[in-house]
Protein backbone atom coordinates (compact mmCIF):
# COMPACT_ATOMS: atom_id res chain seq x y z
CA UNK A 1 0.00 0.00 0.00
CA UNK A 2 1.50 3.04 -1.05
CA UNK A 3 1.59 6.12 1.56
CA UNK A 4 2.07 9.44 0.57
CA UNK A 5 3.77 12.38 2.55
CA UNK A 6 1.01 15.64 1.71
CA UNK A 7 3.39 18.21 2.95
CA UNK A 8 6.52 16.81 0.45
CA UNK A 9 3.74 15.53 -2.36
CA UNK A 10 4.60 18.22 -6.01
CA UNK A 11 0.76 17.46 -7.64
CA UNK A 12 3.00 16.14 -10.71
CA UNK A 13 1.74 13.73 -13.50
CA UNK A 14 4.80 10.76 -12.24
CA UNK A 15 2.90 8.32 -10.07
CA UNK A 16 -0.15 8.56 -11.99
CA UNK A 17 1.73 7.90 -15.34
CA UNK A 18 3.81 5.41 -14.08
CA UNK A 19 1.19 2.88 -12.27
CA UNK A 20 0.82 -0.29 -14.15
CA UNK A 21 -2.37 -1.06 -12.33
CA UNK A 22 -3.95 1.99 -12.76
CA UNK A 23 -4.05 2.30 -9.10
CA UNK A 24 -3.30 6.19 -8.70
CA UNK A 25 -5.66 8.53 -10.60
CA UNK A 26 -5.35 11.90 -11.58
CA UNK A 27 -7.88 13.98 -12.02
CA UNK A 28 -8.27 17.54 -13.75
CA UNK A 29 -10.84 20.47 -13.94
CA UNK A 30 -9.88 23.97 -15.35
CA UNK A 31 -8.96 25.36 -11.54
CA UNK A 32 -7.72 21.64 -9.67
CA UNK A 33 -5.93 18.86 -10.11
CA UNK A 34 -6.43 15.80 -7.56
CA UNK A 35 -4.72 12.71 -6.86
CA UNK A 36 -5.88 9.81 -5.47
CA UNK A 37 -4.25 6.22 -4.57
CA UNK A 38 -5.92 3.57 -4.33
CA UNK A 39 -5.55 0.62 -1.49
CA UNK A 40 -2.81 -1.60 -3.48
CA UNK A 41 -1.66 -4.58 -2.86
CA UNK A 42 0.30 -5.26 -5.66
CA UNK A 43 4.72 -5.95 -4.87
CA UNK A 44 5.46 -3.32 -7.22
CA UNK A 45 7.77 -0.06 -5.69
CA UNK A 46 6.96 1.75 -9.51
CA UNK A 47 5.92 5.04 -8.06
CA UNK A 48 7.66 5.43 -5.00
CA UNK A 49 11.16 4.93 -7.33
CA UNK A 50 9.40 7.68 -10.02
CA UNK A 51 8.50 10.29 -7.44
CA UNK A 52 10.53 13.30 -8.23
CA UNK A 53 9.79 14.17 -4.06
CA UNK A 54 10.54 10.98 -3.00
CA UNK A 55 6.84 11.79 -1.15
CA UNK A 56 5.47 8.10 -1.39
CA UNK A 57 6.43 5.03 0.82
CA UNK A 58 5.22 1.51 1.11
CA UNK A 59 3.45 0.50 3.79
CA UNK A 60 1.84 -2.80 4.71
CA UNK A 61 -1.77 -3.20 3.14
CA UNK A 62 -4.29 -1.97 5.97
CA UNK A 63 -8.18 -1.68 5.22
CA UNK A 64 -8.77 0.95 7.76
CA UNK A 65 -6.34 2.87 6.13
CA UNK A 66 -8.21 6.00 4.55
CA UNK A 67 -6.75 6.30 0.93
CA UNK A 68 -4.49 9.09 0.15
CA UNK A 69 -6.49 11.80 -1.84
CA UNK A 70 -4.53 15.84 -2.59
CA UNK A 71 -6.11 18.34 -4.01
CA UNK A 72 -4.10 21.36 -5.97
CA UNK A 73 -5.20 24.58 -7.09
CA UNK A 74 -3.77 25.03 -9.99
CA UNK A 75 -1.37 28.49 -10.48
CA UNK A 76 -3.10 31.37 -12.60
CA UNK A 77 -0.84 32.63 -15.20
CA UNK A 78 0.73 36.11 -14.79
CA UNK A 79 -0.44 37.01 -18.56
CA UNK A 80 -3.24 35.11 -19.21
CA UNK A 81 -5.31 33.82 -16.51
CA UNK A 82 -5.13 30.53 -17.76
CA UNK A 83 -4.11 27.80 -14.84
CA UNK A 84 -1.34 25.69 -15.44
CA UNK A 85 0.56 23.99 -12.81
CA UNK A 86 0.50 23.50 -9.35
CA UNK A 87 2.29 25.91 -6.98
CA UNK A 88 5.11 23.04 -5.35
CA UNK A 89 6.05 22.18 -9.05
CA UNK A 90 6.85 26.27 -9.97
CA UNK A 91 8.59 26.13 -6.21
CA UNK A 92 10.35 23.44 -7.60
CA UNK A 93 11.76 24.83 -10.10
CA UNK A 94 12.58 28.00 -8.35
CA UNK A 95 14.73 26.33 -6.83
CA UNK A 96 16.51 24.52 -8.74
CA UNK A 97 17.13 26.88 -11.41
CA UNK A 98 19.81 29.36 -11.07
CA UNK A 99 18.63 32.60 -9.66
CA UNK A 100 19.57 34.47 -12.13
CA UNK A 101 18.26 32.49 -15.04
CA UNK A 102 14.34 33.12 -13.16
CA UNK A 103 14.03 36.64 -14.74
CA UNK A 104 14.43 37.42 -18.32
CA UNK A 105 15.85 41.12 -20.00
CA UNK A 106 12.59 42.28 -19.28
CA UNK A 107 12.55 41.61 -15.16
CA UNK A 108 9.55 38.97 -15.85
CA UNK A 109 9.40 36.21 -13.80
CA UNK A 110 8.91 34.09 -16.27
CA UNK A 111 8.24 30.69 -14.05
CA UNK A 112 5.04 32.15 -13.56
CA UNK A 113 3.83 32.51 -16.81
CA UNK A 114 2.32 29.79 -19.18
CA UNK A 115 4.10 28.16 -21.73
CA UNK A 116 1.83 29.40 -24.76
CA UNK A 117 2.67 32.99 -23.29
CA UNK A 118 6.22 32.01 -22.84
CA UNK A 119 6.52 31.24 -26.47
CA UNK A 120 4.22 34.47 -27.64
CA UNK A 121 6.91 36.81 -25.92
CA UNK A 122 9.84 35.16 -27.70
CA UNK A 123 8.35 35.44 -30.96
CA UNK A 124 7.71 39.00 -29.71
CA UNK A 125 10.69 40.13 -28.96
CA UNK A 126 12.12 38.10 -31.80
CA UNK A 127 10.08 40.57 -34.36
CA UNK A 128 11.73 43.19 -31.86
CA UNK A 129 15.07 42.47 -32.91
CA UNK A 130 13.89 42.07 -36.29
CA UNK A 131 12.48 45.73 -37.43
CA UNK A 132 15.10 46.95 -35.47
CA UNK A 133 17.89 45.63 -37.93
CA UNK A 134 15.94 46.85 -40.68
CA UNK A 135 15.15 50.42 -38.75
CA UNK A 136 19.26 50.30 -38.56
CA UNK A 137 19.75 49.71 -41.99
CA UNK A 138 17.87 52.88 -43.36
CA UNK A 139 20.01 55.98 -43.82
CA UNK B 1 23.66 22.21 -34.73
CA UNK B 2 20.60 23.66 -33.64
CA UNK B 3 18.32 25.14 -36.23
CA UNK B 4 18.62 29.07 -36.39
CA UNK B 5 15.39 31.04 -37.88
CA UNK B 6 15.61 34.20 -40.26
CA UNK B 7 12.49 35.96 -39.04
CA UNK B 8 12.26 38.39 -41.94
CA UNK B 9 11.97 35.70 -44.38
CA UNK B 10 9.47 33.49 -42.53
CA UNK B 11 5.80 33.82 -44.51
CA UNK B 12 3.83 31.83 -41.49
CA UNK B 13 2.65 28.81 -43.54
CA UNK B 14 3.07 26.95 -40.80
CA UNK B 15 4.39 24.28 -43.11
CA UNK B 16 7.28 23.39 -40.60
CA UNK B 17 4.63 22.42 -37.71
CA UNK B 18 3.36 19.88 -40.45
CA UNK B 19 6.71 18.70 -41.31
CA UNK B 20 7.39 17.75 -37.94
CA UNK B 21 4.04 16.41 -36.95
CA UNK B 22 4.76 14.24 -40.32
CA UNK B 23 7.92 12.77 -38.74
CA UNK B 24 7.08 12.83 -35.25
CA UNK B 25 4.36 10.48 -34.91
CA UNK B 26 1.40 13.37 -35.00
CA UNK B 27 3.00 15.74 -32.37
CA UNK B 28 4.52 18.96 -33.54
CA UNK B 29 7.81 20.81 -31.52
CA UNK B 30 7.91 23.98 -33.53
CA UNK B 31 4.83 26.50 -33.22
CA UNK B 32 4.55 29.11 -35.30
CA UNK B 33 3.45 32.68 -33.61
CA UNK B 34 2.05 35.81 -35.32
CA UNK B 35 2.91 38.88 -33.80
CA UNK B 36 -0.30 41.01 -34.88
CA UNK B 37 0.73 41.52 -38.52
CA UNK B 38 3.92 42.29 -38.44
CA UNK B 39 5.50 38.93 -38.40
CA UNK B 40 5.21 35.52 -38.04
CA UNK B 41 8.39 33.46 -35.94
CA UNK B 42 8.26 29.95 -35.09
CA UNK B 43 9.07 28.81 -31.99
CA UNK B 44 11.31 26.00 -31.10
CA UNK B 45 14.03 24.62 -28.57
CA UNK B 46 17.06 26.36 -28.64
CA UNK B 47 19.22 23.72 -27.29
CA UNK B 48 20.39 25.60 -24.78
CA UNK B 49 23.83 25.11 -23.30
CA UNK B 50 22.70 25.34 -19.54
CA UNK B 51 19.06 24.06 -20.26
CA UNK B 52 16.28 24.12 -17.66
CA UNK B 53 14.79 21.52 -18.61
CA UNK B 54 17.44 18.90 -17.76
CA UNK B 55 18.19 20.61 -14.65
CA UNK B 56 14.57 20.10 -13.74
CA UNK B 57 14.49 16.57 -14.88
CA UNK B 58 15.12 14.57 -11.88
CA UNK B 59 15.12 11.17 -14.03
CA UNK B 60 17.65 11.96 -16.46
CA UNK B 61 15.36 11.70 -19.28
CA UNK B 62 16.31 15.21 -20.92
CA UNK B 63 20.29 15.44 -21.13
CA UNK B 64 23.07 17.51 -22.95
CA UNK B 65 24.67 15.38 -25.76
CA UNK B 66 26.91 18.15 -27.25
CA UNK B 67 24.92 20.45 -28.91
CA UNK B 68 21.75 19.03 -28.83
CA UNK B 69 18.95 18.86 -25.69
CA UNK B 70 18.71 14.82 -25.97
CA UNK B 71 15.62 13.36 -24.37
CA UNK B 72 15.39 9.28 -23.87
CA UNK B 73 11.87 8.27 -23.96
CA UNK B 74 12.65 5.02 -21.52
CA UNK B 75 13.42 7.40 -18.75
CA UNK B 76 10.44 9.80 -18.99
CA UNK B 77 7.87 9.62 -16.07
CA UNK B 78 5.65 12.75 -17.93
CA UNK B 79 6.01 14.14 -14.77
CA UNK B 80 5.29 17.55 -16.29
CA UNK B 81 8.60 19.56 -14.54
CA UNK B 82 10.77 20.25 -17.68
CA UNK B 83 7.33 21.60 -19.65
CA UNK B 84 7.42 24.68 -16.79
CA UNK B 85 10.95 24.78 -16.54
CA UNK B 86 11.68 25.60 -20.66
CA UNK B 87 12.05 29.45 -20.17
CA UNK B 88 10.15 29.33 -23.97
CA UNK B 89 7.26 26.93 -23.52
CA UNK B 90 8.90 24.80 -26.17
CA UNK B 91 8.41 21.55 -24.03
CA UNK B 92 5.43 19.55 -23.91
CA UNK B 93 4.00 17.20 -22.11
CA UNK B 94 1.39 14.71 -23.21
CA UNK B 95 1.67 11.35 -21.43
CA UNK B 96 5.42 11.52 -21.91
CA UNK B 97 7.33 14.58 -22.65
CA UNK B 98 7.99 15.67 -26.42
CA UNK B 99 10.31 18.89 -27.61
CA UNK B 100 12.80 18.77 -30.70
CA UNK B 101 15.20 16.52 -31.14
CA UNK B 102 16.88 18.05 -34.65
CA UNK B 103 15.65 15.02 -36.41
CA UNK B 104 17.68 12.64 -34.84
CA UNK B 105 18.85 10.34 -37.68
CA UNK B 106 17.79 12.54 -40.21
CA UNK B 107 20.63 14.69 -42.30
CA UNK B 108 18.57 17.85 -41.81
CA UNK B 109 15.74 18.83 -39.47
CA UNK B 110 12.68 18.31 -41.68
CA UNK B 111 11.38 21.64 -40.80
CA UNK B 112 14.39 23.71 -42.32
CA UNK B 113 14.27 21.38 -45.45
CA UNK B 114 10.53 21.74 -45.69
CA UNK B 115 10.26 25.82 -45.64
CA UNK B 116 9.63 26.97 -48.54
CA UNK B 117 10.87 30.16 -47.30
CA UNK B 118 14.06 29.16 -46.14
CA UNK B 119 13.46 31.20 -43.22
CA UNK B 120 14.92 27.85 -41.20
CA UNK B 121 18.88 26.57 -41.19
CA UNK B 122 21.54 24.73 -39.25
CA UNK B 123 23.67 27.32 -40.60
CA UNK B 124 24.48 29.93 -37.71
CA UNK B 125 26.43 32.16 -40.23
CA UNK B 126 23.54 32.29 -42.74
CA UNK B 127 21.65 34.54 -41.42
CA UNK B 128 24.20 37.51 -40.96
CA UNK B 129 25.10 36.88 -44.66
CA UNK B 130 21.79 37.68 -45.64
CA UNK B 131 21.50 40.67 -43.70
CA UNK B 132 25.12 42.26 -44.42
CA UNK B 133 23.99 41.06 -48.67
CA UNK B 134 20.75 43.07 -47.73
CA UNK B 135 22.59 46.12 -46.57
CA UNK B 136 25.19 46.08 -49.60
CA UNK B 137 22.01 46.28 -51.61
CA UNK B 138 20.28 48.60 -49.98
CA UNK B 139 23.64 50.73 -50.04
CA UNK B 140 24.42 50.55 -53.59
CA UNK B 141 20.67 50.85 -54.39
CA UNK B 142 21.33 54.60 -52.67
CA UNK B 143 19.52 53.49 -49.26
CA UNK B 144 16.61 51.59 -48.27
CA UNK B 145 13.58 53.86 -48.39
Amino acid sequence: MIKVDASLCLGCRSCSNVCPSQNIVLTETAKQRSIHWKRCKEECDLCVEFCPAKALTLVPFDESVPEPDISFDLVACKICGSRYATEPMLRRIESALPADSQKDSEGLEWIRVCPICRRSIEAKRATQQMVLGRSRKSP
Amino acid sequence: MPVYIDVARCIGCRSCEVACQRVHGGSEHINVHFVGDFASVPIFCHHCEEASCTIACFSGALYKEGDRTAFDVEKCTGCGLCSLACPFGVVWTNKIAHKCDLCEGRAEPTCVTTCPANALSTDYELASRRARARAVRDAAQGGRR
